[in-house]
C-alpha cells in the first residue's frame, strides 16, 4: 500500500507540475519573483532550486510538453516555484509520502525556515497567489491567498483526493457524535442504523 | 458524563422513505417554541414527500411521469425544482442527472437536500442558532452542540455498524452527504460508460446541503475523474471509499499534522467567487456566516 501511496503521490505531483509549467509559461508578467517575507535570499535559492527540479521533472515526464521551455527565465522561475510548492504539498497529502515530497521539490542547500509569500501572478485565468511555510527546508503548508478565476468559478490546483490511511483522516476532538452519514437507509433500516443507537442515547 | 439538562435528544420522523432525526439546541427557547419548531420541519418535510415521490402515485412528479400532467402544466414549483436539477447537470458535465434511464424525471437527487435547506431556512428564520437536521445519512448543521462542534460519523460500507471517520462540521463546510454504489442500485441513474462506480462509497463536505448531496452522485458516478474535476471546482471536501477499501481524502479531511490547502481555506479565501457555484435556493444559517 505504502508503494502505491508513494507512486500514487509521484503521479499527482508530476502531473500538477505539468499543468503548472503550461499556467507557468503563460503568465504575463516577468518581474513576478518568490519574495521572502523571512529568511532572505535563502529561501529564494530553495524555491529556485525546488523550481528547477521540478521542472526537470516535468520535462522527463512530458518531454514534448516541457523541452519546449527549457529557457527558464524569470516569469518561468517565479511560476514554477509555485508549481513545485504546491506539487509538494499534493505530494505531502499523499500517504507517508512527504521524504519523496520534500527529496522532489526542496533544496538541500541551506535548511531555510519561515513564511514566504509570493507576489501576484497573472495568469490567463486571473491572478494568483499563495504563501509557502518551510520548516528546515521541507514545505509544510501551502496556501493559496488568491485563486484564479474562470468563469466566476474558483480554480485551484491543490484540492486533489489523494490515498489515506483511517489513522490519518480529520477526528473530532469532542467525543460526542450526533450524526452519523452513510448512503441511504430505509424507514426499516434506520432501526439497525449507528444513527438510530445514537438518537437513542440522546448524545 | 454529561448531566441529562445537558443532553439533546433526537426527534425522529419518518418520511421520504427514510428517517429524519432532528436535534434542536436552543433550550431557552422553551419547549411550546422547539415542539412547534419540529412540527414545521416535518411538514416541510411531508409537503416535499406528497410532491416529488415517485413511489407516491399520486404525487405531482408521478402523474408527470405518467403523461397525466404536461411538465409545461406542472407547478411552478416544480418546474423550478427541475430547473435547479437540469443546472446541476450541467454543471458536473452530466454526470448528475434528472432522468432516470427509462426517460422519466427523477428529482430524488435533489429533493431530499431541499427539504432539508427549507427545513434549516425555517429553524433559522424562528431564531434557532444551534441545531442539526439528518435525512437518511445527509447532514446539515448549524451552530454548536452544546458548546462542541457537531460531529459526523462516516459510515463503514462493509460495515455499517462501524465508523471510519468521525468529522467536525463547522462553518462553512456545514453539511455532508453520503452516496453509496451498493446500497440502492437505482438511486444513481448514470454510470457513465456503464461501468460500475470504482467508488464504493463517497462523502461530499460542502457549505450547503444541495451542493453536498448532487456532488456525492455526481462522483459515485462519474469516478475518479469525476472526483478530481468536482474537488477542484468547488469548494468541497471528499472523502471516497474504493471498492477494496483504500479511503481517498482531499487535505481539509486529514489529520492537521501537515495541514495543506484545505477546502474551508479556499472557501473563504475565495469566497467571492465560490458564491457563483452556491445553488439557486441560499442555504440556511445565512446569520452565522460572519461567525
Amino acid at each position: 500500500m505504502r508503494a502505491r501511496a508513494v507512486a500514487l503521490a509521484t503521479l499527482a505531483s508530476v502531473s500538477i507540475v505539468g499543468i503548472g509549467w503550461q499556467l507557468g509559461t503563460q503568465a504575463i508578467d516577468a518581474s513576478q519573483n518568490l519574495t521572502a517575507a523571512t529568511g532572505g535570499s535563502a529561501a529564494s535559492t530553495a524555491a529556485t532550486e525546488a523550481a528547477a527540479q521540478a521542472a526537470a521533472t516535468a520535462k522527463a515526464a512530458a518531454e514534448s510538453a516541457a523541452a519546449a521551455q527549457t529557457q527558464a527565465d524569470t516569469a518561468n522561475t517565479a511560476a514554477s516555484a509555485k508549481v513545485a510548492a504546491d506539487a509538494a504539498a499534493a505530494a505531502t497529502a499523499a500517504a507517508d509520502a512527504a521524504s519523496a515530497a520534500n527529496a522532489a521539490a526542496v533544496a538541500t542547500a541551506s535548511s531555510p525556515s519561515g513564511t514566504f509569500t509570493g507576489s501576484v501572478v497573472q495568469t490567463q485565468f486571473g491572478n494568483m497567489q499563495v504563501s509557502v511555510t518551510i520548516a528546515n527546508g521541507a514545505i509544510t503548508e501551502v496556501t493559496p491567498l488568491q485563486l484564479t478565476n474562470r468563469g466566476g468559478r474558483s480554480v485551484a490546483i491543490s484540492n486533489q483526493a489523494a490515498p489515506i490511511l483511517r489513522s490519518e483522516v480529520l477526528a473530532a476532538q469532542s467525543a460526542s457524535v450526533q450524526n452519523v452519514s452513510g448512503a441511504t437507509y430505509t424507514t426499516d433500516g434506520y432501526l439497525r442504523s449507528l444513527q438510530s443507537a445514537l438518537d437513542t442515547a440522546g448524545f | 458524563m454529561r448531566s441529562d439538562c445537558e443532553r439533546m435528544p433526537a426527534l425522529t420522523f419518518a418520511t421520504m422513505g427514510t428517517m429524519v432525526s432532528l436535534r434542536l439546541g436552543d433550550a431557552e427557547h422553551g419547549a411550546t417554541a422547539l415542539t412547534a419548531a419540529a412540527q414545521q420541519v416535518e411538514t416541510v418535510f411531508r409537503r416535499w414527500d406528497e410532491q416529488f415521490s415517485l413511489y407516491r402515485e399520486d404525487s405531482e412528479l408521478s402523474r408527470v411521469a405518467r403523461g397525466d400532467i404536461r411538465l409545461t402544466a406542472a407547478s411552478e414549483s416544480l418546474r423550478d425544482c427541475y430547473a435547479l436539477a437540469l443546472d446541476w447537470r450541467d454543471r458536473t458535465q452530466g454526470v448528475f442527472t434528472p432522468h432516470r434511464g427509462d426517460g422519466v424525471i427523477d428529482l430524488s437527487g435533489v429533493v431530499k437536500a431541499l427539504a432539508i435547506a427549507e427545513a434549516g431556512i425555517a429553524l433559522t428564520d424562528r431564531g434557532l442558532r444551534n441545531w442539526s437536521i439528518n435525512a437518511g445519512g445527509d447532514v446539515l448543521v448549524c451552530g454548536d452542540a452544546l458548546g462542541h462542534d457537531w460531529v459526523v460519523a462516516i459510515v463503514d460500507p462493509a460495515d455499517r455498524g462501524e465508523s471510519i471517520a468521525s468529522v467536525p462540521l463547522r462553518h462553512p463546510l456545514r453539511a455532508v452527504a453520503t452516496s453509496g454504489s451498493a446500497e440502492r442500485g437505482q438511486h444513481i441513474w448514470t454510470p457513465r460508460n456503464f461501468e460500475p462506480s470504482p467508488f464504493r462509497q463517497v462523502s461530499v463536505f460542502a457549505a450547503d446541503i444541495v451542493t453536498a448531496d448532487v456532488l456525492a452522485t455526481a462522483i459515485v458516478a462519474g469516478g475518479e475523474a469525476a472526483l478530481g474535476d468536482l474537488a477542484e471546482r468547488f469548494p468541497i471536501d471528499v472523502l471516497a471509499v474504493l471498492r477494496d477499501g483504500q479511503l481517498l481524502a482531499t487535505p481539509g479531511l486529514r489529520k492537521p499534522l501537515s495541514r495543506t490547502t484545505t477546502a474551508i481555506d479556499r472557501f473563504s479565501s475565495a469566497s467571492s467567487s465560490a458564491r457563483a457555484d452556491a445553488p439557486a435556493r441560499p442555504a440556511a444559517c445565512e446569520r452565522r456566516a460572519s461567525r
